[in-house]
Formats: C-alpha cells, structure tokens, sequence
C-alpha cells in the first residue's frame, strides 16, 4: 500500500512534535489508543479564553497515525474548543487520501482532539466549584 | 458425538477422519476450534490432552498418506489445516479467549476500545523508553533500563493472562464481564506490542555490535 505525499510529508516533518505542560490549567491533555494495532496517541492543547493557541503530539504508531495527528494540531491551532472538537475523521481522511484500512488512524485523531479538549473543559470547570467546596 | 462413520459404520470420535477405518470425512462448514477437537466450547483445555489428540488425529489426516489420490489429497490438506487453525487458537490462552469472547457475543476491539488514561499515560512512557533506548544504542543506561521495563511487562501479562482466564471460569454471559475481559484483552495487545518493539530492538543492537 502507497502511502499519498500528504502523509509522507507529515510523517517525514512532522509539525508540533513535543509536549505541553500536562498539569497547566491552560493545557487540555487527551491520550488515545488503538487496541487493534496498538498505537497510542498523545495530543495536547494550550488555550487562552475559549481559543487554542497551541498544539503539540507525540504518536507512537504507523504514518498514517503520525500524519493525522500531525494534521490535527495543525488544525486545531486558532479554532475555538467548540470548533476543534467539531473536526470529524473524515475531514482527515480526505485530506491526507488514506486507504480504508487506515481510516481508523484519522478516528483515533479525532477521539484524540475531543480528549484534549474534554480534558480542558473538565480541568477548568472542576476549578471553581472546587474553591467553594474546600470553603464549605 | 452422534455421527458414524459413512464407510464402516463405527461411531465417530472426530469431525475430520474415522479413527477406526481411516477414511477421510467432509466436516460441516463453520466448525468451531473446539468441535474440529470434539470438544465444547470451554474456559479451559488440558493442553497436554489436546497436543496428544493433535498429533493422534494429524497421523490419520496428513497429506503424505494420501499422494496417489488427487481428491482425498485435498481433503487431507484441508482437514490437516482444519486441525493446526483449531490448535493455534485452543493451545494459546489470549487466542482461545478472544475466540470465546466473540462466540459469548462479548464485544470485539473495535466496539471496545476505552481504556482508563492512566494505563495509556503508561503505555506513552513504555514506548517513550523504548525510543529513547533507540536513540541511546546499545550498551547504555537507557537500553539497561529497558531490561528492567521489559521484565515488568512480562510479570504485568502474566497477572493480565490470569485474570482472563479466571474471568472465563465459568464462561460468563453478562455484558459487564464481557467488556472487562475485551479491556484485560486490550491491555495485553498494548503490552504485546511494546514487548516486541523491545525484542526487536534488542536484536538491532545484537546485530550491530
């Protein structure tokens, strides 16, 4: 199976490879995993108000699993939460051209971003109730 | 088991051959691992039974004592295949347990893939360790600490392998125990393959030095 030039290019550079800091308040931190083959997927977003002004990854798996997480920082990067976790796999799947048998790498980006900013949003929610509770 | 044998009348043991006149038999098609066996479908086999039934059946079935005759050739290749698939699956617990776990309509990888954080945050550090164990070479401290990951792995999927077999014993029917042994289930599959990024490594660096 040929891999397209788009997952190529992604898999050879890779954009925003790295970590963000996990126990920030600003960081949404979602990690994923495919028991078929095993890959697991770390993705992280950094946002400031309701906007992500960074996003980083870090994939252990195939091309097509690096490529679309790889697009999928790039993605989300200047989208609000809302709009980030409104990116479906199939958008991904279309733009990197990947065979069927690949297609459950883009779901796992996907399960990937809605992670991260499910994380967010759980971190930032928790945070003030928790005040109260701990005054009560 | 109720069948005769279509040549000399005697019962059946096997779905695959006539122990008694030899004569090759047509199984019917979607037989189970256990029934290529005779057996039903259970949590545990004897292995030493099984391998011992293997090779009994496999004397009557193999291909070489059937040269002269291009039909039941076939038939005995088919019928010898038959046996090593159900073998494969019979002799090999996470096997025969994603074999059970379908046949109880537990559900597959695919329908059930959540995993707690914590275990995939772990499953992140393993292959951080094996890269970093990559990039250092052989003879390192990171590859070292590899030994040690590796050998934490192992006890982790032998603890992992019995509790599925435990959780099979006796064959449970309700969802909630299903989908614990798929999880248990997918957890070996992350385990497996770390443990061969690690074999495999191992070897690159034997073969460098």
């Amino acid at each position: 199976m040929a891999y397209s030039n788009k997952v190529l290019d992604h898999y050879n550079n890779p954009r925003n490879v790295g970590a963000l800091d996990k126990s920030s308040q600003e960081v949404g931190t979602g990690v994923v995993g495919a028991p078929e083959c095993g890959d697991v997927m770390k993705l992280q977003i950094q946002v400031e108000g309701d906007r992500i002004v960074d996003a980083k990854f870090k994939t252990f798996g195939c091309g097509s699993a690096i490529a679309s997480s790889s697009l999928a920082t790039e993605w989300v990067k200047g989208k609000t939460l809302d709009e980030a976790a409104a990116i479906r796999n199939t958008e991904i799947v279309q733009e990197l051209s990947l065979p069927p048998v690949k297609i459950h790498c883009s779901v796992l980006a996907e399960d990937a971003i809605k992670a991260a900013v499910e994380d967010y949003k759980k971190k930032n929610i928790k945070a003030a109730p928790a005040t109260t509770e701990a005054q009560a | 088991m109720e069948r005769t044998c279509p040549a000399c009348g005697t019962a059946l043991n096997s779905p695959l051959v006539c122990e008694s006149c030899g004569e090759l038999l047509e199984p019917e098609p979607g037989l189970t691992p256990f029934a290529v066996f005779g057996l039903e479908p259970a949590a545990e086999v004897a292995a030493d039974a099984l391998r011992k039934r293997l090779l009994a059946l496999t004397r009557r079935t193999h291909p070489d004592f059937f040269g002269s005759d291009p039909g039941a050739r076939r038939r005995a290749e088919s019928n010898t295949a038959a046996l090593n698939e159900a073998w494969d699956v019979l002799s090999d617990d996470i096997r025969r347990a994603n074999w059970l776990l379908g046949y109880l309509g537990g559900p597959d990888e695919k329908a059930e893939r959540d995993m707690p954080q914590s275990f995939l945050l772990e499953v992140m550090e393993w292959n951080e360790a094996v890269e970093e164990a990559r990039a250092a070479g052989a003879d390192t401290d990171a590859t070292r600490t590899l030994t040690t990951l590796e050998a934490e792995l192992l006890a982790e999927r032998t603890s992992l392998v019995t509790r599925i077999r435990e959780g099979l014993l006796p064959l449970p029917t309700d969802t909630d125990r299903l989908v614990e042994l798929r999880r248990l289930m997918n957890a070996v599959r992350y385990l497996d393959r770390t443990l061969h990024e690690i074999a495999e490594l191992r070897l690159s660096h034997a073969s460098s030095r």
